[in-house]
This record gives structure tokens, C-alpha cells and sequence, in this order.
């Protein structure tokens, strides 16, 4: 099988998923680039978890009640999935439409949402707009529960139209003006949750959406140039046609999935990197009737992604959660979890809780002194504990070259079962100099593992590694 | 007319409700299992999680909720790889069994270990962990029961088995492997002993009770997948009381369900949890949540089970059900059978 194969499918699966081991890689490849593109698109066609074992021995999963447990059961997802694509649509549109544990404090209402973005997810973007709109975790967070026929709060109108659909503007042109924003709010109205029962003595109950007829403005409503009775649903029906909306997508899909873009509030000024790849992503929101599935489709078999790998710098999440994946650590629950998920909020991501309703600034802007150490530190560790069953993988995969292999062969062999990582010449040339003075490397000798998990701790190290 | 109503010949009334949520003190942290001491004194297992160890422990308190005291703390983990297992702290505590002298057992499925405690919570000792499937050793033990004679049966979860111990820890016999078909067992969880010394074993992935002699020869099973009458969906706990009334904790399906000794279905309950003595002190120190309360709809959510693990009864018929992911334990009582005779 062609290397350059299976590292293109490094690269989707990276993207798609949170990477896989070279052996995962080497069985994608040979059943072909387009067939597993359509397998990830189709999560329900492999196996789920199985929900009553982790439940047995994670019983804290079953109620939800706490922000590290939902974290931990979340991460655990994210590196068990035989889905890959259907926990990665569901950070991705967590990324975008932001709830916080720290204004909803219920996890498990949060996880509902969660589970409406891995299903609607994939599907039609106004049905998905209308999910958040219903969603009683964004209903709270946004306050629409606390705007009235008589005393509207703006808050959901505001970010439905600027962080959740359309964007401030672009081409260097407004999406929408502040007559907008107030009448998208009007028609909303009515549109709240239930009271909640307090959480003493026996813990939180989830909220219901509720419309209240009584509580909604019946009054006339222009919104982005149309007049009429308009009630929420109007409004997301008009949303969801406009050009800046598949803009809006198309951009998102591309930061997420493709090369890290500049954040969201310069979008109205600032072109896309790829305006092409852009094009080709609107022109398939519309000619595929708002259809997610079908946009990652043109997206994931396109040239523009397929060569854009290491254009990325990932998440905490991804380099939390891809790690894991490579070394085959939590593949079933067990102590430590907490404190493993735990480095993604050290990293700068804490899952759940973002920081405003904006999320997290990606891109470079993961990076800064405390967070490069945290990084280093977690993928060092793992890379480097021999004992684990996909370091042990590689260190087995290289031993079986010969007697003894070269210091190029020990970098690029390491490189290449990372998953076709690249580094730049000077750094290949610093890492062989390393295995050089280290002397001959002997397969068969005590020192072998040890110096196979010395070199994937350097590799994990460089700046190249930050990049997926 | 005469009206003629079919009723059950078993009644189950609803008593009283025990717990809130709290990791010290008058509380429990996700009481996962429970058993009846002395003195009407309820030992309650708190499973708790990692992110709160101080909240994983044993709470004893009697059954009119007045609080005692509480022993075997969890301990924080230092990092992925850095434990701190020390004697006497639980991890994945799963059961709690008292043996004639007062004695406490707690199993742990993370450290596959049997903890002893005396009756007022002072650490005795473990047995020796070995992890494996030989004759003795355990993987992932999960239900333990105390028979007449102070042995004590595991169930061991992960060998898909029973194991019989002295109270000591030493293997004395085993029964059961990995499979559906009778006696056999597929990641067994509770497990209860009759007055006549039968075992009764909740089958959990078989979603199926089982029952067993005390020589471990298959006796009876009753039970299918699913959320009909006599169905279970992952029952994690069995209790059986002197009449030979068969008490199922029928996890997923949140609900208690109830079988005649023959395995015919009885009744089930849904919960009917009212607020307890400890969860009005806490509202009474938060008046606001009184009100908050009034303005809620649906709080009549709030009377049912929700994924019950533990299901305990004792010798006055009291029926005792652990909701983990409530903090608390409804308490029913059996009533009398509805005619008693011999006269009418």
C-alpha cells in the first residue's frame, strides 16, 4: 500500500476524527479514501458505545450533575468512538454555539444539547437552528426566557444572527443592522423553559422548552428586508436563506475541519484564506438544501483539504483526545480519568464552559507559554510510557526492520507511525544528531523501547506537532 | 354489583424517604448500595466519583434518618498514572454486606478488593488481592452477601461468576461462567440469600434473575429483556425476604419490581419519594428553594426512581431502594397479606 495513502488518511482522520494508530490507518487506506469519507458521514453504521458499562462503572455518567464528570464522560466518548465524525460535529457545532456551565450549571442539560448536535448535526442547517432555538440550555443561556411581549431582551436575537448563523457582516458589508437584531428578538418571544425545580435536596431536573402564546408579540416585524407576523420559526426559515448564512457555514467548516481562519468578529473585513474552497462549500449549502452532510462531503473529498494538511494548530481537545487514541490509554474506564481530561482545561479548553458565548479563539491563539508546557508535558508522558499498547505497537513495528536501524530510520519511522508527521529539515536533522549520539541502536536490546519512547517524546515536543 | 379487582398478593406502601445530596455529614453522595445493621441502623455505600473522593464513603444512619457517622473515605488521585490506594479507602466501592458480629464488608471493582470494618466504621483488614480468575481470585467483585453461617459470597463481576468465602477471605467454592444459558452468567452485579440459604444473583447483561443452591446448582430464572412486567433492563440488584418475595432493582427501567419465590411477576414501583427529614432541614435553611418549589411545574418528577442500584429488605419487611443519581432511599414497607383467615 502507497504511504502517500495512508498519510492522506492520517490527515482525515485527524480531521474527521481525532486520529487513529498507523495500524487503524494502514486498514482505512486499503478500503479506500471515498469509502471511509462515507462511512464517517454515516456514524450510525458503526457500532455505539456501549452506555450500560460505562454507566456501571461510572455511575456519576448516569446523572450528570457535575461539570468534570460530564467532561470526563465526553473526552471518554471522544477517544472510544468507533463514530469519530459524530463526536467531532458535535465539538465543532459546541465551538460555534456556545452554552456555559458556569451560567446553566446542569451538565446534563448541556449533554442534551450534545446529543441534538450529533444528530442534527449532520443534517439541515435551518432544522439545526431550530433545535438551538427549542434548546433549553441556549434558551437559558441566552435569556430568551427573560424576554417579553412587553420587554424584549436582544441577547438570543443578537448572537442567533452574529455568532450562530450569519455573522457580522462580509465583503465588507453589515449582515444585518440593530432594527434586526430587536425584531428577530419580538419574534421570539414566548419562545422559554420551564421553571426549574431547585436542586436541593435531590438534584436538578431537566428543563422544557415551552412556547407561551400569551407572552408573544403577534405585532408586525420587518427582518432582513421581509415584513410580516413573524414568530421565531420565520425568522430561522429567513436566516437560514440568506447568502451570508452559507458564508457563515462554509467559513466555520473551513477553520474547524480545514486551516485555522482568522476568528469570527473579522470576517466581515477580512476575505477567506481559500475564497474558492469557500465558493464551492456555499454553492453546496444551497444546492444541497442546507445540508451539512453534504457540505463535509465536498469538503473532506476536495484538493483543497486534501492538501491542506499541518495547516492546523489543534485544540486542547484534539491534542488531549488524539493522544490517547495513538497510545491506546482509557480504553476502558478507569481511575486517573478526571485527572487526564482535566489537561484539556489546563490547555486553555475547559469543555462545556467556554469563556463567553463567542467560544474559544482558535487557531495560534491556543498557544502561549503556560499552555505550550501543558502540551509538551501530557503528550511526552504518553508518548514516552513504553507500557502503553500503541507505543508498544510502534516500538514493535520498528523492531521488526532488522538487527539494528539507523538514526534516520528510528526519526522517520517514528514519524511516520505518529502518522506521517512532518518536520521541517533543520528539526529532522536535530533529532537525528540526537539519535546519533546515543550510539548504535540495537532492536533487540534492553535500551530499545526506551530509546524508541526518548525520540516520540522529542518529535511531540516540536513545533511541527502542534499542528494537525 | 359486586366489584371484583384483581390484586396483587403483594402490597408495598410507601414509608418514608432518606438522604439528600452531600458529601459530609447527614447525606449521601450517590448511594450506590446499602444493608440493615443493628439497631436499625442502615450502613449506605456513597460511590460518590473522582472528582468528589470526599464524597465516596460509608454513611450510617438509622432508618428515622438520624445521622451517626461515616468511615472510608475515597482518596484524590494525584494524575492519570499516580494512584493512592492506601488501605481502608474505597475507589469503585460497589457493595456493602454485614455479617452476624456487626462486621462490615465493602467491595471495591476497581481495586478487585474486600474491605472489613467494624460496626462503628474502625478499618479490619482486607483480603489479599489477587486479580485474576483462578479459584479465589477476583476481577471487578461486585455483589456480596453473608449467608447463616457468617461465609460470604461474591459475585465476580468481570469471571462471570459466584465465589464463597470464609470471613476471612478464604475460597471455599465457586459457580457460574461466562454465558446465557442456565446458571450461566453474563457480568453479574447484586446478589441476595434466602431464609433456606438458596442464592439469587442478579444476571445483569442476561437482564434476567437467577437463582442457585447453596451448592451453586441452577434452581430458577426468571426474566427477559425489556420494560414490561417481569422484563428488566440491566436489573442491578436483588433482595429477597422471608416470605421468599423476590425485590428486583431494575435499573434502566428505573423502577422496583416485585416476583412471587416462583418468579411470577407481582407488581413494580415507580417511586413515590416525598421530601426527607434531611432534605426540609436543607430547604428550610434555603427558604427560597421552598418557594422556587411552589413555581415548578412537574415536580411530581421528583416521587420517582431514578437508575435505583441497591435494593435491601429486612426482617420487619421494610424495603429499601438506593437511587445513586438522587441521594437518596425510598423505604417501603410490605403490608400483610390482604386475608389472613383461617376464618372469615
Amino acid at each position: 500500500m502507497a504511504e502517500q495513502d495512508i498519510a492522506l488518511m492520517a490527515h482525515l482522520m485527524r480531521r474527521a476524527g481525532f486520529g487513529a494508530t498507523y495500524e487503524e490507518l494502514e486498514a482505512r487506506a486499503a478500503k479506500g479514501y471515498e469509502a471511509t469519507v462515507e462511512e464517517l458521514l454515516h456514524p450510525e453504521t458503526q457500532p455505539a458505545i456501549q452506555d450500560d458499562i460505562l454507566m456501571r462503572y461510572q455511575p456519576q455518567w448516569v446523572s450528570k450533575a457535575g461539570l468534570e464528570g460530564q467532561q470526563e464522560e465526553w473526552t471518554y466518548r471522544m477517544i472510544n468512538t468507533k463514530r469519530p465524525l459524530e463526536e467531532k460535529i458535535a465539538l465543532f457545532w459546541h465551538h460555534i454555539f456556545c452554552t456555559g456551565h458556569a451560567k446553566c450549571e446542569y451538565p446534563k442539560q448541556q449533554n442534551i444539547e450534545l446529543d441534538m448536535f450529533r444528530t442534527l448535526g449532520f443534517g439541515n442547517f435551518e432544522e439545526l437552528l431550530m433545535g438551538l432555538s427549542t434548546d433549553p440550555a441556549m434558551v437559558f443561556y441566552l435569556d430568551n426566557c427573560m424576554s417579553h411581549k412587553d420587554a424584549i431582551n436582544e441577547n438570543w436575537g443578537r448572537e442567533l444572527l452574529e455568532l450562530f448563523s450569519l455573522g457580522v457582516g462580509m465583503d465588507g458589508n453589515a449582515n444585518y443592522s440593530e432594527d434586526d437584531v430587536k425584531e428577530a428578538a419580538r419574534a421570539f418571544t414566548g419562545w422559554t423553559v420551564t421553571n426549574s425545580i431547585p436542586r436541593y435536596p435531590y438534584g436538578k431536573y431537566e428543563a422544557a422548552f415551552i412556547y407561551d402564546p400569551s407572552d408573544h408579540d403577534y405585532g408586525e416585524k420587518t427582518f432582513l428586508g421581509e415584513t410580516g407576523n413573524f414568530n421565531g420559526e420565520d425568522i430561522v426559515k429567513i436566516v437560514a436563506r440568506q447568502p451570508a448564512a452559507a458564508r457563515f457555514v462554509a467559513r466555520h467548516m473551513y477553520n474547524f475541519f480545514v486551516a485555522d481562519e482568522p476568528q469570527v468578529p473579522a470576517w466581515q473585513n477580512t476575505p477567506p484564506r481559500d475564497p474558492e474552497a469557500i465558493k464551492m462549500l456555499e454553492d453546496e449549502y444551497f444546492r444541497s438544501g442546507y445540508d451539512i452532510r453534504s457540505m463535509l462531503r465536498v469538503l473532506f473529498n476536495s484538493d483543497f483539504f486534501k492538501n491542506a494538511q499541518f495547516e492546523k494548530v489543534k485544540s486542547p481537545t484534539e491534542t488531549v483526545v488524539g493522544t490517547m487514541r495513538l497510545v491506546g490509554d482509557f480504553d476502558m474506564p478507569r481511575p486517573g480519568l478526571n485527572a487526564m481530561t482535566l489537561t484539556i482545561r489546563y490547555m486553555g479548553q475547559d469543555l462545556l464552559n467556554p469563556p463567553t458565548v463567542e467560544g474559544w479563539h482558535t487557531g495560534r491563539e491556543w498557544i502561549d507559554s503556560g499552555t505550550l508546557v501543558e502540551r509538551i508535558n501530557f503528550t511526552a508522558d504518553a508518548v514516552g510510557n513504553t507500557s502503553h499498547r500503541g507505543v508498544q505497537a510502534i516500538i514493535n513495528r520498528l523492531g521488526a526492520q532488522g538487527d539494528t536501524i539507523s538514526s534516520e530510520q528510528l526519526v522517520d519511522g517514528c514519524l511516520q507511525l505518529l502518522g506521517h508527521y512532518q518536520l521541517a529539515d533543520v528539526t529532522r536533522n536535530e533529532l537525528v544528531a540526537l539519535a546519533d549520539s546515543e550510539g548504535e541502536l540495537r532492536t533487540g536490546s534492553d535500551e530499545f523501547g526506551t530509546r524508541v519512547g526518548q525520540m516520540l517524546q522529542s518529535i511531540v515536543a516540536t513545533t511541527e506537532y502542534l499542528f494537525e | 354489583m359486586v366489584l371484583a379487582q384483581r390484586i396483587s398478593h403483594v402490597q408495598l406502601q410507601y414509608s418514608h424517604t432518606i438522604g439528600r445530596g452531600e458529601q459530609f455529614g447527614p447525606g449521601f453522595t450517590y448511594p450506590i448500595h446499602m444493608a440493615r445493621g443493628e439497631d436499625d441502623l442502615m450502613y449506605v455505600l456513597c460511590r460518590s466519583s473522582e472528582y468528589r473522593p470526599e464524597g465516596t464513603r460509608v454513611t450510617v444512619c438509622t432508618v428515622d434518618e438520624e445521622y451517626v457517622n461515616a468511615f472510608a473515605r475515597g482518596v484524590p488521585q494525584q494524575g492519570p498514572h499516580e494512584y493512592n490506594f492506601e488501605d481502608g479507602s474505597l475507589v469503585w466501592p460497589v457493595n456493602v454486606a454485614i455479617a452476624s458480629n456487626g462486621n462490615v464488608y465493602v467491595s471495591d471493582e476497581w481495586l478487585h478488593r474486600i474491605s472489613m470494618f467494624t460496626r462503628d466504621g474502625e478499618y479490619i483488614g482486607k483480603w489479599d488481592e489477587n486479580v485474576g480468575s483462578g479459584d479465589g481470585q477476583l476481577d471487578r467483585p461486585a455483589g456480596v452477601a453473608i449467608d447463616a453461617d457468617d461465609n460470604v459470597w461474591v459475585v465476580d463481576g468481570n469471571n462471570h461468576r459466584v465465589q464463597k468465602f470464609t470471613p476471612d477471605g478464604q475460597f471455599l467454592m465457586k459457580f457460574g461462567s461466562y454465558g446465557s444459558g442456565d446458571g450461566e452468567l453474563d457480568s453479574p452485579w447484586g446478589i441476595d440469600i434466602d431464609n433456606q440459604g438458596n442464592i439469587y444473583i442478579a444476571d445483569w447483561r442476561n437482564d434476567r434473575i437467577q437463582k442457585f443452591s447453596a451448592e451453586g446448582r441452577f434452581l430458577m430464572k426468571f426474566g427477559s429483556s425489556g420494560s414490561g412486567d417481569g422484563e428488566f433492563n440491566r436489573p442491578a440488584d436483588v433482595a429477597v425476604d422471608q416470605d421468599g418475595i423476590i425485590y428486583v432493582a431494575d435499573w434502566l427501567n428505573d423502577r422496583l419490581q416485585y416476583f412471587d419465590p416462583d418468579g411470577n411477576f407481582c407488581g413494580e414501583k415507580t417511586g413515590e419519594a416525598t421530601v426527607s427529614k434531611w432534605g426540609k432541614d436543607k430547604l428550610d435553611a434555603n427558604p427560597e428553594m421552598w418557594d422556587e418549589r411552589e413555581r415548578a411545574p412537574g415536580l411530581e418528577r421528583e416521587r420517582d426512581f431514578w437508575a435505583p442500584t441497591g435494593v435491601a429488605v429486612d426482617e420487619l419487611n421494610r424495603v429499601f431502594v438506593c437511587e445513586g443519581p438522587r441521594n437518596r432511599i425510598q423505604v417501603f414497607q410490605k403490608q400483610a397479606l390482604t386475608f389472613m383467615g383461617p376464618r372469615l
